[in-house]
């Protein structure tokens, strides 16, 4: 019976993801209104009574609401495309999971011996997957498809221009995102998510700590991926009336909203796995697989409780800083995100080589040696970027060359 | 549009300064002020429980009134002026020879579509003699479109129901008992 523990797993996965996203609607909700001094929703209770528990059945009346609206599909839409657009989105931020663990292991022990399980079950759906970090990057890139299918299916200006924004956005900000995830591969010498998290687990110092140029890059890309505010520009619902999704409706909206939720989701796990030490916390979770079950529910909480603060920074990130126009998005991605991702990936090289020889010459430990290593090359590139000032170009015509060609 | 059209004004991006350029003092002020409101206390009515009061009541711009003068009659004398100024154009007024000797008009019907109505008391402006006011009643509903053009009886019985919660707003005559002074309406002392 080896298929049923993966099986299990799917539906535990999709059954927990489904009901966050429908409650982190919500918890986005709520943000949204603190931060404007408002209440937000807290109405919707249990439904049928006058309980209304701080609105948390909002997201059963929103998810009801959506599906019974009318699915509305223009007529000069390409109908095929149309329909694949979401369900490719979906399927592809979905799929990103397979290799996420959302714990350590489960031992042996917590089920009954009748069960027969001998080994410790490992909390990923496909757990020792070689290419793990290949995998959740590929899978993620096909969520390009998604929305510029979506955008050029729709047949309309507003969706077009918001898949064509999009796909240039997501194009340019792959690659920062894949250089962030070299120096933490780099540094863990493994592509397995489970080894990334047992390394730092093991030396106790975070990949946060010692990488931060890495970390920013990371964030940056993280947050431009997921398509979230200050990097919005897919969506822009004030410039674009809602980007690629403009045109959809129903069940077809909740599909991108979804996959929307999940990338979010997604993103934070990578930021906590790949530089936030996943499940691991100093002096509570320990290291390794040898654990007992509190030890192991432990990790999963600490997983868990890192990607929500990660998630709520993200939120909060949304009403903080306002959009970045579009040229300044491309200038940031390629002429400053890239180049910090490079410099990362070199000084992680460099000391992942020679760091040993340096930190045994001084007499700090490896880890806290690193970290000043990292920080120096963090506010050495920083320092840099502001001086050289690559961002700040201005593309109109110069008034001295129009003067030279006979202009006023 | 041409480049070297005389009339346009050439203008260079102002370069930003260092402190700027390294986004820190930006993104730290953007988060301060984020987390500020975060934990502020919330401005919220939980309406209907709790019922909105508006701040000033002899401010707001609610359903209309046509006020009484002394003797109970309609103030109003159909000069059509509020009908006039009224960039909706819902107010519609019959006039009639008036039975009284202190004026030659009056209005035998007066009324007003609140669903076309804008609220913006240009009428309340216009009238030269403080007929037509705003109220401070703004929650009023209707089952049907006719039922929200309110007639002349309508509006007068308006009057009857705010007139000792709000008293006129009457800024010129002699009845003035208040008065506008640097956008404030205060009481007249001394009457």
């Amino acid at each position: 019976m080896p298929l049923i523990e993966p099986l299990l797993k799917i539906a535990v996965l999709l059954a927990v993801l489904m009901t966050a996203c429908a409650y982190l609607v919500l918890v986005e909700r709520w943000m949204a209104a603190w931060v404007q001094d408002r209440l937000g929703p807290n109405r919707v209770g249990i439904p049928l009574t006058k309980w209304r528990v701080f609105g948390l059945g909002q997201p059963l009346a929103d998810g009801v609401k959506l599906l019974a609206k009318a699915q509305i599909t223009p007529s000069r839409v390409d109908k095929s495309l149309f329909l694949v657009a979401p369900v490719a989105i979906l399927v592809a931020a979905l799929a990103a999971f397979a290799v996420i663990p959302f714990g350590s292991v489960l031992p042996a022990d917590v089920f009954p011996a009748s069960w027969g399980i001998r080994k410790a079950i490992p909390l990923t759906v496909a757990p020792g997957l070689d290419v793990g970090m290949i995998y959740v990057f590929a899978v993620g890139s096909v969520a390009v498809y998604g929305v510029v299918l979506g955008g050029w299916a729709s047949n309309d200006k507003f969706s077009f221009l918001g898949g064509m924004r999009s796909s240039a956005q997501l194009i340019s900000y792959e690659l920062p995102l894949g250089l962030g995830i070299l120096g933490a591969v780099l540094a863990s010498g493994s592509l397995r998510l489970d080894t990334i998290i047992e390394r730092q687990a093991q030396s106790g110092t975070w990949n946060g700590f010692v990488q931060p140029l890495g970390f920013v890059v990371f964030c940056v890309a993280a947050f431009a991926e997921a398509a979230r505010l200050p990097f919005d520009l897919p969506e822009a619902e004030q410039e674009l009336v809602g980007g690629y999704h403009t045109e959809y409706s129903g069940i077809k909206l909740v599909m991108y909203m979804v996959a929307e939720f999940l990338h979010m989701i997604t993103a934070a796990m990578l930021i906590v796995i790949l530089f936030l030490g996943g499940w691991h916390f100093w002096g509570l979770t320990g290291s390794g697989d040898a654990i007992t079950w509190p030890v192991a529910l432990l990790r999963v909480i600490v997983l868990l409780g890192k990607v929500m603060a990660v998630i709520l920074f993200f939120m909060l990130a949304r009403w903080s800083w306002p959009r970045f126009r579009f040229d300044q998005l491309m200038d940031i991605g390629w002429k400053v995100m890239i180049p910090w991702g490079l410099v990362n990936l070199v000084a992680v090289a460099v000391w992942v080589e020679f760091g040993g020889v340096l930190s045994d010459a001084s007499w700090l430990p490896a880890g806290a040696a690193m970290a000043i290593f990292g920080w120096c090359v963090l506010v050495l590139c920083w320092l840099l970027t502001v001086l050289a000032d690559p961002t700040s170009i201005d593309n109109r015509p110069r008034i001295d060359m129009i003067r030279r060609a006979g202009g006023r | 549009m041409k480049r070297d059209d005389p009339k346009i004004t050439w203008v260079q991006q102002p370069r930003l300064g260092p402190t700027g350029r390294s986004y820190l003092p930006l993104f730290v002020q953007g988060f301060r002020t984020t987390l500020r409101h975060l934990f502020r206390r919330k401005q919220t009515v939980q309406s209907p429980e709790v019922r909105h009061v508006p701040p000033d009541p002899l401010l707001y711009r609610g359903v209309h009134r046509l006020n009484r003068d002394e003797r109970g009659r309609v103030k109003c004398v159909a000069c059509f002026l509020c009908a006039t100024a009224c960039p909706a154009h819902c107010i519609d007024i019959i006039a009639a020879e008036s039975p009284w000797p202190d004026r030659e008009k009056y209005p035998e019907s007066f009324t007003i579509d609140e669903l076309r109505c804008i609220f913006c008391g240009m009428c309340e402006e216009a009238c030269p003699v403080d007929a037509i006011e705003l109220t401070s009643f703004y929650d009023l509903s209707g089952k049907s479109r006719e039922e929200m053009i309110f007639d002349k009886e309508k509006l007068l019985s308006v009057y009857d129901q705010t007139k000792d919660s709000e008293p006129m707003r009457t800024k010129r005559g002699k009845s003035g008992e208040w008065r506008v002074e640097s956008g404030e309406i205060r009481r007249n002392t001394g009457h």
